[in-house]
């Protein structure tokens, strides 16, 4: 291993910022704090984008690692122990510079801190905290701070960090625990899931005084489930959320605890997990963790290693890709995931997103009145939307609404076409048949592919190709089709 | 038809609304055009002039007789990149005086749908301009910003901008509309015309950045991962009229 502690900056923000590349987190959203006076910055609900990478995805915030040594030998990591990589550090000076005047350019949103664990996760957690106590305190960084908790790493600093951040995340890394074993060996499900556990119990105890202070809890607050409100009644010795004795005082207001929530990411398709897993986990998550977000993260083969899989056609983008939509329909859309897959079809349609999917497995359902149906109805209709839907409602209260009328409210009708009807007619003649408004959605170009993978279910009818028959061709038959006769 | 020819900036059009409105010849004989639009033969023509009073009471009667709202989607289509927003403008506000402010979410009303566009439009124009301004530090130390943006939406910025950085000084100078918001450490900021040669001048000359914007072109780059690469997508999230104004590109 290659250790260099006098490196110039350039060179460790480009090792630092390479080596924190595969972490999906980028956003900047969940908490709307205006300016200070004295102070840099503000934070803005639904995030700002600042830039896009080459790889199209957002660039939000100054997403760099502390350091890339690392104790840990998982394999799936670019840092992992064995690798025999350039290894450095930034100080927390460097971090402070960096993003004050990154900031100041408009160049990003905020900063994203994360590290490879130095010596122990106690002392990587330590580095972590002074650096934002310095950013926060010395430079009067008012923007988003998006922090790792490093699993293993004492209660009382995580708790120091989920005052000075405004979003903290666990990476889950693998979805289930054995995944975890093969690849992750330094790693356990319960060492991650138990800095989870304390910054939802942190920021639920924090909205339960605010509720009882006669104060409304702020939008940005997480979601208090029921099992949350359940366990915060149970011993809640580890975190005292709300007195907040880390921050320089100043006669300033003292901060929330992780204001923007948490969030947490998954490795897609190093483990031989289905997608039925995979968002069961994820919804999992959702209502008993209280998080914001889950992340996936299409595996890329970075080491050579034989436990992992070899991705011959590349990361699988289409895959995390589907996971992300099934994901939106569980957060925003009233899905559970056992609607959306279960345990004899565990894995996304690759032609279909998963809201048509389970449209064209629900056609009884169908269609609906775009006149009448409530909000919940027309959520779940395919080429509708939150907004769509949203403006739909707000529109039929005067007159009723027709097909071009939806077309400017931004329904996609190429979509919703078949699944809706406007005053009790659709747009025009619909066989409301699974196989045909399959054949319709899917579209020419992708029918074959379609043909390939799913021979038994749906196919285009076709007066040549009738690769079904599998009876062999016998004498009478061709003496019949040269005769023409019967 | 009688016209009514008015300037471009948002008092204009509130004089123009004020003056075919009230010149009582129905709203369907008349009409606001921009300034140098092709003449009618059968048509007289009215210039507008721009007073404060009209301005005032135009915007009164939005405010008090229609909701807050309202004026505000009303002024930000004022900024829009239409040519032809003054009339939209115009349009949509007779339905709005007839049907109340409830009239916004009613899309099906042509008149309404084009105000709705305007606004969609400069509305993803000043999201995309949040992120991607960007500030470059001159000699003297003030923070400058060269934007190109196709709707006037300097206006829109500022504020933003002094919220979140109340200790700096900063320039954010519209190169195609030659408009300044000029913002003053600890103190509010102001909008300027900068079309003199004075301000010319100075905003031709470069600015000293060469370290932090080395730094976050290394970091740009580092950032993407190349088995991802997806240029496609970058263009769709990042357009490239965007680029030229900024660092990384």
């Amino acid at each position: 291993m290659l250790l260099q502690e006098a490196m110039d900056i350039q060179e460790k923000l480009k090792i630092l910022s390479d080596a924190a590349k595969y972490d999906v987190a980028c956003t900047s959203s969940g908490v709307a704090r205006g300016g200070q006076k004295g102070c840099l910055g503000s934070t803005y609900a639904s995030g700002i984008c600042h830039s896009f990478a080459s790889d199209g995805r957002c660039i939000s915030l100054l997403k760099i690692l502390f350091t890339n040594q690392c104790i840990h030998d998982c394999r799936y990591c670019i840092n992992r122990r064995s690798n025999d990589v350039m290894r450095t550090s930034f100080t927390p000076e460097e971090v402070c510079t960096l993003t004050m005047e990154f900031y100041r350019r408009n160049y990003i949103e905020g900063l994203f801190l994360s590290s490879g664990i130095v010596h122990s996760p106690d002392y990587t957690m330590e580095l972590i905290c002074q650096t934002l106590r310095q950013l926060r305190g010395q430079h009067h960084f008012n923007g988003y701070i998006h922090v790792k908790a490093i699993p293993g790493a004492s209660p009382e600093l995580i708790e120091q960090a989920g005052f000075l951040a405004d979003r903290m995340s666990v990476n889950l890394e693998l979805p289930t625990a054995e995944g975890l074993r093969r690849l992750a060996p330094g790693k356990t499900r319960e060492k991650i899931l138990a800095p989870m556990r304390q910054i939802q119990k942190g920021i639920a105890g924090q909205n339960l005084r605010w509720l009882e202070a006669g104060g409304e809890v702020p939008r940005a607050a997480g979601f208090l489930s029921q099992q949350g409100r359940h366990e915060i009644g149970m011993a809640n010795t580890v975190t005292h959320p709300g007195r907040n004795v880390w921050m320089p005082q100043s006669g300033r207001k003292s901060r929330n605890f992780v204001p923007a929530g948490q969030s947490t990411q998954m490795i897609v398709g190093a483990t031989p997990e289905n997608d039925y897993q995979m968002i069961r986990v994820a919804e999992a998550l959702y209502q008993n963790y209280d998080l914001k977000r889950v992340f996936y993260s299409a595996f890329i083969r970075v080491n050579d290693d034989s436990m992992l899989p070899a991705l011959p056609g590349g990361p699988p983008l289409l895959r995390e890709h589907r996971l992300y939509q099934a994901d939106w329909l569980l957060r925003y859309y009233g899905f559970r995931a056992d609607e959306l897959l279960d345990e004899k079809r565990p894995n996304f349609n690759v032609l279909l997103d998963p809201k048509c999917d389970w449209a064209l497995r629900h056609l009884e359902q169908f269609p609906v009145e775009v006149n009448r149906a409530d909000y919940a109805t027309l959520l779940r209709v395919p080429g509708l939307g939150v907004k769509s839907a949203r403006r739909i409602l707000a529109a039929r209260r005067k007159s009723a609404l027709d097909f071009p009328d939806l077309k400017k409210l931004g329904v996609v009708l190429k979509r919703a076409v078949y699944f809706i009807t406007c005053s009790g007619r659709t747009m025009y003649p619909i066989r409301m048949n699974e196989n045909d408004i399959t054949s319709q959605l899917i579209g020419e170009e992708h029918r074959r592919l379609w043909d390939i993978e799913n021979h038994d279910s749906f196919r285009q009818m076709s007066l040549f190709d009738d690769y079904h028959v599998t009876a062999s061709v016998r004498p009478e038959d061709l003496v019949s089709v040269v005769s023409g006769s019967l | 038809m009688t016209v009514f020819v008015c300037g471009e900036e948002p008092e204009d059009i509130w004089c123009a609304v004020y003056d075919a409105w009230m010149s009582r010849l129905g709203h369907q004989n008349v009409r606001i055009e921009p300034i140098g639009e092709n003449r009618e033969i059968f048509s007289s023509y009215r210039e507008v002039v721009t007073e404060e009073t009209k301005t005032v009471r135009v915007i009164r009667s939005i405010r008090e007789k229609l909701s807050e709202a309202l004026y505000e989607q009303v002024y930000k289509a004022a900024l829009s990149q239409d040519r032809w927003r003054a009339d939209k403008i115009y349009r949509f506000l007779i339905y709005a005086f007839a049907y109340g402010p409830s009239v916004l979410d009613q899309l099906q009303i042509p008149a309404v749908y084009d105000l709705f566009q305007m606004n969609r439009h400069l509305a993803r124009e000043y999201n995309h301009m949040l992120g991607f301004t960007r500030f470059s530090r001159m000699q003297d130390g003030i923070l400058l910003a060269k934007i190109g943006p196709k709707n006037d939406i300097t206006v829109l910025l500022a504020p933003h901008f002094a919220e979140r950085m109340p200790e700096e000084n900063w320039i954010i100078y519209d190169e195609n509309r030659r408009k300044a918001a000029v913002h003053r450490a600890g103190q509010g900021w102001v909008l300027l015309h900068a079309d003199s040669a004075e301000w010319q001048q100075r905003m031709a000359l470069d600015t000293d950045e060469v370290v932090f914007e080395k730094l976050w072109r290394t970091f740009h780059q580092s950032v993407g991962i190349e088995e991802r690469c997806n240029p496609r997508c970058q263009m769709t999230m990042l357009p490239l009229r965007y680029r030229p104004y900024m660092t990384e590109f």
